[in-house]
């Protein structure tokens, strides 16, 4: 280190410091009482910036403070009455134009005798280790917003929850400070970016009010994101319709699909571009600068975020491009994980669907097992039934055909008509039996009513005539036991059509209903007939006969069996009608 | 005179069918089992047979085809509380089948037209 002798006096003591000094990674400097420059060492004399040290002694304390602006000059009475004066990460840019950060630090210069003869100073160089500490410092800032992110996002799955979080984030003067936030995402085909989100104030008149709002409540980051689902303010209404409705289509060639494409975030200004498009995207957001950051999860594109200070005018950092791809690429695990939740949630849907299938099917097969049970019993006690009918009848009508009564053929044709109904009673449950032995399979709706029908027309007498049949275009399929069904389908046609045969009009028809397909068996006609229909389905299902009970506890039945039901309905306009339904089938495993 | 040969376990029904067939004329011999059966045709000549299903010790379906064998020339007509055995294959060789009924006719119908035959 050299060093310049200004005085004799001061020789001694300068070659002191120097000695002391030399080992040291700082600069000094000594000044007279007037705050001339007498001594300096090289150090100094570059972090100030002068070619060399005779280029610095003779200059003045107040041209270290252009040069360095420490505001020495102003302090050099106090330090000459002895205090001392310290100034720490000083940033400052020095005459060559070289930026550095210092520490500086001045005393009295005091003589052997301790008087004081001028100030003595020291510069150090912490340039790079404040540096580093700024390093350090983004560096934890970062952590600690994406840490409270991370946990405002822990808390849903819901992706448009999952998008407001991160803009609000990416906006909040505690997150990344932005003004406003823009979020797009790929499309299912991964042909078009779609506008999806926006946060922020549209203009700088709403900016001011939802500020100075924000600002009074004093909240946290971790409180903001908290909050988010109530803080629709700050997601103008107008900017979110902004963006919306936008498509940018990804093989054009703009600033967003360029950046999708490239993978890598960056800062856009309007004067640097060339190109329609990109200006257009930039002049839709009304924006001169724009930080824009992919949404990139294992290589596949998902997205874009864009933001900008176009309200405040305030510069954005490149630091801020990185920062705001760290919430980019949080954005991305955020939305996977949403999607694979969906995915989950929908398959756990269709699995509880699945489950429940099975349940009903394997009620329906416990039922139809019962059913089948349940046939034999009545098969078997009808047919015991039958012989003894058979030989009351035959004698009954043996003695009838003698003529030789003597007053009780009254009776005894009371006894015929009851053993006829007795026997008609036995032939709906041979029927009944007889259908139950049929295995359940996948059955056509349509086919099954045309088939009752085609019974309900033979049994009434008729060719084409009514009941009319409208049946549904296409299959109707549904599971079950045909025979039973026919069976049950027809005691329906037979109950109601035979009591109102030439009272009014009669059409049946099939139909889907949501999850059922449907039979209804409708009535029309003038009131007369109205009163009719309804006194008929009255005494059918509210008072039955003693046929008409079994028919409809059998037909019930079978229809409860097959986890289906039936009902009259109307209203005050229309007439009534029966309808019948079973659950459409969906598909499960044969028998 | 026509000779009916009715084979049926339950006593009510033989002497019902006896009572209804005699008063249109036919002569009629009834029988409770299918040995009875075999052994009366092999005695008496008979222009047709009445044959029960649901018999005691066997199964009308079993002798059946026994007798068409034996006597193919006798029509028979199957006469059952059950008409589920109409399906059964076993069933067609009769010539007839009639369901048991109080109402006679359809069965003395039958009669009449195959003993015409």
């Amino acid at each position: 280190m050299e060093a310049q002798l200004i005085s004799a006096p001061e020789n001694s003591m300068i070659a002191l410091i120097q000695s002391n000094f030399d080992i040291l990674p700082v600069g000094f400097f000594i000044a007279d009482e007037k705050g001339i420059i007498r001594y300096l060492d090289s150090e100094a004399a570059r972090l100030i910036g002068y070619d060399g040290i005779d280029d610095a002694v003779g200059n003045t304390l107040f041209d270290i403070d252009i040069n360095l602006g420490c505001g020495l000059s102003d302090e050099l009475a106090t330090i000459l009455s002895g205090r001392v004066f310290r100034l720490d990460e000083h940033r400052c840019t020095n005459r060559r134009g070289h930026f550095a950060v210092i520490n500086v630090q001045c005393g009295p210069f005091r003589q052997n005798d301790g008087a004081v003869a001028g100030i003595f100073g020291l510069l150090q160089d912490v340039t790079d280790s404040w540096k580093k500490k700024s390093e350090l410092e983004e560096a934890i800032f970062e952590l600690s917003v994406m840490s409270q992110v991370s946990e405002a996002l822990s808390s849903t799955a819901d992706l448009d929850d999952v998008l407001k979080i991160i803009l609000t984030g990416v906006t909040a003067s505690q997150g990344l400070g932005f003004n406003r936030a823009y979020l797009f995402l790929v499309d299912v085909d991964g042909r078009n970016l779609e506008g999806k989100i926006a946060v922020g104030p549209s203009s700088p008149e709403e900016a001011g009010h939802i500020w100075s709002r924000l600002a009074g409540q004093h909240r946290t980051l971790r409180e903001i994101l908290q909050d988010y689902k109530e803080s629709e303010d700050n997601s103008s209404f107008s900017l979110s319709r902004l963006v919306e409705d936008w498509s940018i289509p990804l093989d054009s060639s703009n600033i967003f699909s360029d950046v999708i494409r490239v993978g890598q975030g960056t800062l856009i200004f309007r004067d640097d571009l060339t190109g329609d498009e990109s200006t257009g995207v930039l002049t839709r957001l009304n924006t001169d600068c724009l930080a824009l950051a992919p949404i990139i999860s294992k290589g596949k594109k998902l997205g874009l975020i864009a933001a900008d200070n176009q309200i405040t005018g305030k510069e954005i950092a490149p630091s801020m491009v990185d920062h705001l791809q760290t919430f980019a690429n949080q954005t991305a695990v955020a939305i996977e994980r949403s999607r694979l939740y969906d995915s989950q949630l929908e398959r756990a849907r269709e699995l509880e669907l699945i489950n429940q299938q099975l349940a009903d099917s394997r009620d329906q097969m416990i039922r139809v097992e019962k059913m089948s049970v349940i046939g034999e019993l009545t098969s078997s006690i009808a047919h015991e039934l039958r012989n003894p009918l058979t030989v009351i009848g035959g004698f009954g009508n043996l003695i009838l055909s003698t003529g030789q009564l003597e007053g009780s053929a009254e009776y005894l044709n009371i006894i015929l008509s009851e053993v006829k109904r007795a026997e008609s009673v036995l032939h709906q449950v041979l029927d009944f039996s007889r259908a139950s032995r049929t295995k359940t399979r996948r059955v056509e709706f349509n086919s099954l009513v045309k088939a009752a029908h085609e019974i309900l027309l033979v049994k009434l007498n008729r060719a084409q005539e009514s009941p009319v049949l409208h049946l549904a275009e296409g299959e109707l399929p549904i599971w079950g036991n045909p025979d039973q069904l026919r069976h049950a389908l027809l005691q329906f046609m037979l109950m109601t059509v035979e009591e109102l045969t030439g009272e009014c009009s009669i059409d049946i028809s099939t139909s889907i209903n949501g999850k059922n397909v449907r039979m209804v068996i409708a009535f029309s006609g003038e009131d007369k007939a109205r009163a009719r229909v309804v006194k008929t389905l009255r005494q059918v299902f509210g008072n039955p006969s003693g046929t008409q009970k079994l028919s409809i506890l059998v037909a019930g039945e079978t229809l409860k069996y097959h986890v289906g039901n039936y009902g009259v309905e109307g209203s005050q306009e229309n007439m009534p009608c029966l309808y019948i339904e079973l659950p459409e089938y969906r598909g499960h495993t044969d028998e | 005179m026509n000779k009916i040969l009715v084979v049926d376990d339950e006593t009510h029904v033989r002497k019902l069918y006896e009572e209804i067939l005699s008063r249109d004329g036919y002569k009629v011999i009834t029988v409770a089992t299918a040995g009875e059966a075999m052994d009366m045709l092999s005695r008496d000549n008979f222009s047709l047979i009445v044959l029960d299903i649901e018999l005691e010790e066997s199964s009308g379906l079993e002798i059946l085809k026994e007798l068409k064998r034996i006597y193919p020339e006798i029509p028979v007509i199957l006469n059952s509380a059950y008409s589920v055995y109409k399906s059964d294959f076993h069933s067609w060789v009769a010539d007839a089948y009639v369901v048991k009924s109080s109402d006679m006719e359809p069965l003395k119908n039958k009669i009449k037209e195959l003993s015409r035959a």
